[in-house]
């Protein structure tokens, strides 16, 4: 258990490692952009009418602390980002974190809503499919899941919106009622938030869950044919224990392994789903900030949150893993 | 009494490229405390014939309709081929019959512990409890030579040497007592002094628990050692059966005739190996008459290429199923 312990620290410890370089990555790329805050946020006001001089924009170099060194300007952002403070938008001029809320983390549970659906649908399906002699039911999957992996997720959207504005008359938009939108957190609110949260969470999971079930069909065939399961057989293990016990338990363990990655490639499918259901998430400001309005700050701190929030999940997975896979556990415990 | 019966037995699997024979009317017989070598280079069809012998082949295998497996237990005969779930083929999976396979490493599961994997066993071919089942677990791997069994017990496959997991997997297919012990080619993956090792524990055991072994292997020497008679196989069909000192002396088949000149021998290095040439055909490519005809070096005629040769007494118990004994016959 001791040992355990220290595993587990060992990981954190280089989770926060992982973390530091990204940053630093992340920093030097938001650097790399040319320009830096206090010539934009000038640019922009000279685009409003005022007249600009040098002496103006290193004037505000100074007050943004941008005269300092690379290095130096690194670590205080570092260390603000790891207190929640990212500092100010480059254009807005108002509190990142203030501007982000609580879009960010609606995001990340919309994200991680639709990777459980995916994973709580996709393994016990595609265990069974692989286990199964059923013809007709693995083609029916199988026209399932490549429908899902073929159907562009903005156009499922629409259909659904389609039909349930066309037939039902309501529109399915938003992650809020009008009444909630700017009132404060509550449970009414985040109860009306669950109400509208399980379409995008569906849409998102849709796909996902079709990637999922594949991924877990071909690991579990795999399993299936190994010796240890045709030697279990011949010891007299039958039925779902043979199936459970043997395979499907060594099947997980690249799945779990990938749930990091799973779910990146959701949070970059968000944006576009978020734009056809008009939902105020973070992705679409990602987009925003890095295409439209060039808002290094914001972009930085999104970038940083969402691998942040990767990182994380990936600790929990390696945790995970050794808690299933008893080589992982035994390489690291010695 | 024979322990089990084989009669007919014919086995072929679908595939995409169409129906292949892996099985063809093999029939043999084996006594309790018999050793049987089942001798045949790979794709002779020696691996599915043992693993026919618990239905435990793949999903797309037909068995004919005159296939016939007769185990004799004590409760008395056992239609093996009347069996059609597996709960019911649990009482010869693992109870009367045990099997062994190649790999040691891969026949356990990697990410549970051996202990585990044994007590499971138990738990379902006996009255034992969970601790019983642990002791006597304990008790067999202590037996097979595993030092500090209780700690073994408790580890993982990977946790072992080759020769101690393949030990681990003799004391875990013993565990129930079975009365027939199937051993795929048990040594192969072992180096040559562990080898030696694992057949004169498996000897010793043999002796002691008084049950048929079918040992398979392409390695004739092991067979030498070890069997008490052989049955040679070639595209699965038997070509040669007979007690092993004669077989291997006097051996009448071409094709048991090469397998024998194609080992090293140790008193004399300079001779030359001869192999025997070609190799086994395709399944899908079944050569007409006597399968071995487009490989034999001793062909006497279309007969080989047109009838299937019968089986031909050629010795105490010694039987061959070549023309050429016919021929010597008939002469």
């Amino acid at each position: 258990m001791l040992q355990f312990a220290r595993f587990a620290a060992t990981r954190a410890a280089m989770a926060l490692i992982t973390l530091t370089i990204v940053s630093l990555v992340v920093f030097t790329l938001m650097e790399l952009v040319p320009g830096d805050c206090a010539e934009r946020y000038l640019s922009y006001k000279n685009t409003q009418g005022s007249a600009i001089t040098l002496a103006d924009i290193d004037a505000e170099r100074a007050r943004l602390g941008l005269d300092r060194p690379f290095l130096t300007r690194w670590v205080s952002w570092l260390t603000g980002a790891f207190q929640g403070d990212f500092g100010s938008s480059c254009i807005l001029r108002v509190d990142i974190a203030q501007l982000l809320g609580a879009k960010f983390w609606i995001s990340l549970a919309i994200c991680l809503g639709a990777l459980t659906l995916a994973y709580a649908i996709a393994i016990p399906v595609g265990i069974i499919s692989a286990a199964s002699r059923n013809a007709a039911m693995n083609n029916v999957l199988r026209l399932v899941s490549y429908l899902g992996l073929a159907m562009p997720n903005f156009l499922l959207a629409l259909m659904i919106m389609l039909v349930s504005t066309v037939y039902f008359g309501e529109t399915l938009t938003g992650l809020f009622s009008p009444e909630y939108k700017d009132a404060p957190w509550s449970w009414a609110k985040l109860g009306d938030l669950l109400k509208h949260a399980w379409l995008p969470i569906f849409i998102l999971g849709w796909s996902a869950t079709a990637f999922a079930l594949q991924t877990v069909r071909a690991l579990m065939s795999d399993e299936i044919g190994k010796l240890y399961v045709t030697a279990a057989a011949a010891r007299g293990i039958h039925g779902t224990r043979l199936l459970w016990r043997y395979p499907a338990r060594h099947a997980l363990g690249p799945i779990v392994n990938s749930l990091g990655f799973d779910l990146n490639r959701i949070f970059n499918e968000l944006p576009i789903v978020a734009l056809i259901l008009t939902l105020t998430e973070a992705g679409s400001l990602l987009l925003e900030a890095l295409a439209r309005s060039n808002d290094q700050q914001l972009a930085g701190a999104i970038i940083f949150l969402l691998t942040a929030s990767i990182v994380t999940l990936n600790f929990f997975t390696d945790i995970l893993l050794a808690v299933i896979d008893p080589r992982v556990r035994k390489s690291i415990l010695r | 009494m024979s322990l089990i019966d084989v009669r007919n037995l014919t086995l072929q699997f679908d595939t995409d490229e169409g129906r292949i024979t892996a099985v063809d009317n093999v029939s043999f017989s084996l006594a309790p405390g018999e050793v049987m070598g089942l001798v045949g280079e790979s794709g002779s069809g020696k691996s599915v014939t043992a693993k026919a012998l618990m239905k435990l082949n793949a999903r797309n295998g037909h068995y004919s309709d005159d296939s016939q497996i007769t185990l004799h237990l004590d409760s008395g005969p056992v239609d093996v081929m009347s069996l059609k779930r597996p709960r019911d083929m649990a009482v010869i999976r693992g109870g009367a019959i045990s099997m062994i396979f190649q790999e040691p490493m891969a026949s356990f599961a990697p990410a549970m512990t051996v202990g585990s994997q044994m007590v499971e066993q138990l738990l379902i071919h006996s009255n034992m409890n969970k601790r019983q089942a642990k002791e006597l677990s304990i008790e067999m791997l202590d037996r097979v030579g595993i030092s500090d069994a209780s700690t073994r017990f408790n580890q993982y496959a990977f946790e072992m040497s080759g020769g101690m997991r393949q030990r681990a997997m003799i004391a875990m297919a013993l565990s129930t007592k079975p009365k027939l012990l199937i051993a795929d080619e048990p040594t192969t993956a072992l180096d040559v002094t562990i080898q030696a090792q694992v057949i004169d524990l498996m000897k010793d055991l043999v002796d002691e628990f008084k049950m048929g072994i079918i040992f398979i292997t392409h390695d004739l020497g092991v067979v030498a050692q070890t069997a008490d008679k052989v049955a040679v196989m070639y595209l699965g069909r038997m070509i040669e059966q007979g007690p092993v000192r004669e077989v291997i002396r006097n051996p009448r088949h071409p094709y048991t005739q090469g397998l024998i000149d194609a080992l090293p021998k140790l008193d004399d290095l300079g001779a030359p190996l001869r192999a025997i040439p070609g190799d086994i055909p395709s399944p899908l490519e079944r050569p007409s008459g006597c399968v071995f005809h487009t490989r034999c070096s001793q062909i006497i005629g279309d007969i080989c290429k047109t009838h299937l040769p019968a089986w031909a007494d050629t010795g105490a118990d010694h039987r061959t199923a070549c023309h050429l004994c016919h021929q010597g016959a008939s002469a």
